[in-house]
């Protein structure tokens, strides 16, 4: 087995290396000077199972165009099967028509993966629960919400009856309904969140499953962080019906704009995220947790190749 | 019968907006874009009119930042596919990657082949493009591809030069098929050939290493079909002005003029750099007293005419072969 890493998260390919006691095949990844990227794979690869990892988060596009000229450079080369680690896959949430004339992104991508020769996608926390079950490729979904799990115990201590998980808007429901189910059946709530389609605006009008009375902690659950705008509404929802003390959960850190000065500004006393998204420097903040995702997917690789 | 040519429609990407107007121009059509960013990067595609059973053209360069631009065609495809156009002809008058189009070492990708794989995977009927680097890459995609030259826009603008005792040079060995068509359509005295060898595991850096061809006291135009970095034109106007040629000019398609290329250029022996619009140019390369942009507009809406109405490209458009 040979395992490759794109640029966009080496950290995390680092770490799933070495718990697969292994290390990380070299690539060169050269940009030329008007943009585009040229791959050369170093090692032989005939005949070797290939392990590529890559998240497309921002720049998409540009990650996307790496990791395919990757596979294509495996796939010539002669590698065996190529199962693609994208634990953020990018494009997640076009996945259906939401206007006459947009594009079905995701599917488009889906495809060409697919096109590209790899055998299995391996990803994290999809945005829609659907999205592994419609692929063409297979694709293996892991959640990070056993981890969230054991951080969520230390949180809570004994206090279970004050708290509730909350997902900030219906499309979640799913997600918080199993973590509640893997935290002895703990309270669950969802927000109603409106987005204008035209605008990109969004508000939080109120509950609309489940209640918060007499709760002081909320565990606000989401699959991403993108702007941080959907967390500092709900939570400032939950502030104002009585909420004490409020901690947020997110799968995947892509922090765009001023994200991270927006939830080390707000009322949330803690952010966890995962490493399935590579967090900059600059990006950092004092309030931000990362938790790791690289034991469950050296686990899921081990698992597949050993069928 | 139905007048077809007010039926297609002309949708746009980003990255050039003004060639995609100016043939909408010539064409009399509206040219409609679609494209929006969501505030992580990721593109938004949407197209505003009805195309249901239209014929849609897609105007895209796929140049810098060409994984964005790239992005950008296969969703506006996908985007026009599922709004149930008749036909999606893409018109990408500089094609990325297209220079990376064979295993050049060992263990990498054919990313031209992967990108044109993307194209036709994504649902795309043809293509079109200008000045392809190689042309057996029309052999990637099992869909029709038309690849049309810009001597057809550069060699009127060529020819109001007058040069009198005038040889077409080729800056490498891959040229010389484009070189020996600009000179019989500009009826040159004769041809000139500079090589290069260039070093793989150098990037972009080449060498001249000699020439074919006499042009002493002669005004030699250099033509290629692009201008990257400029290190190869450069080098070969320094390499035939030591030769003793009188002027030395340069026609190129696609100018990408990345990194030191125009800092080259000016320090180069070359009197004029005649390139296209394929690429949309930065204001420096605009206001460059050395550059003259031609515009491959008319060449663009004449060839989407002839895919209309069914006539030959070859016989109407390909001057030089």
């Amino acid at each position: 087995m040979k395992i490759f890493s794109g640029s966009s998260n080496k950290p995390l390919a680092e770490k799933i290396a070495e718990e697969l006691n292994n290390h990380l095949s070299p690539l060169d990844i050269f940009i030329f000077p008007d943009g585009e990227k040229r791959v050369r794979v170093i090692d032989r690869v005939v005949d070797e199972n290939c392990i590529v990892i890559a998240p497309t988060a921002p720049p998409v596009d540009s990650n996307y165009m790496e990791l395919f000229l990757i596979l294509d450079g495996l796939k010539r080369s002669g590698a065996k099967e190529i199962i693609a680690v994208i634990p953020y896959l990018g494009y997640q949430r076009q996945d259906h028509i939401f206007r006459d004339g947009e594009a079905v992104s995701l599917e488009v991508v889906i495809n060409m993966l697919g096109a590209t020769g790899v055998k299995k996608i391996i990803c994290f926390d999809l945005h829609s629960m659907h999205t592994s079950e419609l692929s063409k490729i297979p694709m293996k979904h892991l959640s990070a919400l056993p981890i969230f799990v054991e951080e969520i115990k230390k949180i809570i201590g004994l206090s279970i009856n004050d708290v509730v998980l909350i997902s900030p808007d219906m499309g979640g429901v799913r997600r918080i309904k199993i973590l509640s189910e893997l935290l002895n059946n703990m309270s669950y709530a969802a927000i109603e969140k409106n987005r204008d389609l035209a605008s990109g605006e969004i508000s939080a009008e109120n509950i609309l499953e489940g209640n918060i009375n007499n709760k002081k902690q909320a565990i606000i659950v989401d699959d991403m962080i993108s702007s941080g705008k959907t967390l500092v509404l709900a939570a400032q929802m939950l502030k104002d019906k009585g909420i004490e003390e409020i901690y947020a959960f997110g799968t995947h850190p892509i922090f765009s704009n001023d994200a991270s000065e927006r939830l080390q500004a707000s009322i949330i006393k803690k952010v966890f995220v995962t490493d399935s998204v590579y967090v900059p420097k600059d990006k950092m903040f004092d309030k931000l947790e990362i938790l790791s995702i690289s034991k469950l997917i050296a686990r899921e690789i081990v698992e597949t190749l050993s069928v | 019968m139905q007048d077809q040519l007010n039926d297609f429609i002309i949708l746009s990407g980003r990255s050039n907006l003004p060639l995609a107007q100016d043939v909408g121009k010539l064409l009399k059509k509206e040219v409609y874009q679609c494209i929006t960013s969501f505030a992580d990067g990721e593109i938004r595609v949407k197209i505003p009119v009805n195309i249901r059973r239209r014929n849609v053209f897609i105007i895209q360069s796929t140049s810098s930042p060409v994984n964005d631009n790239l992005m950008e065609v296969i969703l506006m495809i996908d985007a026009a596919k599922r709004a149930s156009a008749s036909r999606i002809s893409l018109v990408i008058p500089y094609f990325g990657y297209s220079r990376q189009d064979r295993k050049e070492a060992s263990r990498v990708p054919i990313s031209s082949a992967v990108v044109a794989s993307m194209l036709e995977h994504a649902g795309c009927d043809s293509l079109l493009t200008i000045d392809i680097h190689s042309e057996q890459e029309e052999g990637f995609v099992s869909v029709p591809w038309d690849n049309l030259y810009s001597s057809y826009s550069l060699i009127p603008t060529i020819r109001e030069k007058k040069l009198s005792n005038l040889v077409i040079a080729s800056p490498d060995k891959g040229g010389m098929i484009r070189a020996t068509g600009y000179a019989r359509l500009l009826k040159a005295e004769g041809v000139a050939v500079v090589y290069k060898k260039r070093d793989f595991e150098v990037n972009n850096k080449s060498e001249v290493m000699a020439m074919i061809g006499k042009v002493r006291d002669k005004d030699v135009l250099i033509v290629d079909d692009l201008i990257d970095t400029a290190g190869t034109i450069a080098h070969a106007a320094d390499h035939i002005k030591r030769h003793g040629a009188r002027s030395i000019r340069v026609a190129a398609t696609h100018g990408l003029f990345s990194g030191p290329a125009l800092a080259r250029l000016s320090q180069s022996a070359i009197e004029e750099i005649i390139i296209t619009d394929s690429i949309k140019q930065k204001d420096e390369v605009i206001n460059n007293k050395k550059i003259t942009i031609v515009s491959v507009a008319n060449l663009l809406a004449e060839a989407m005419k002839k895919i209309e109405s069914g006539d030959s490209i070859s016989r109407n458009l390909i001057l030089e072969r």
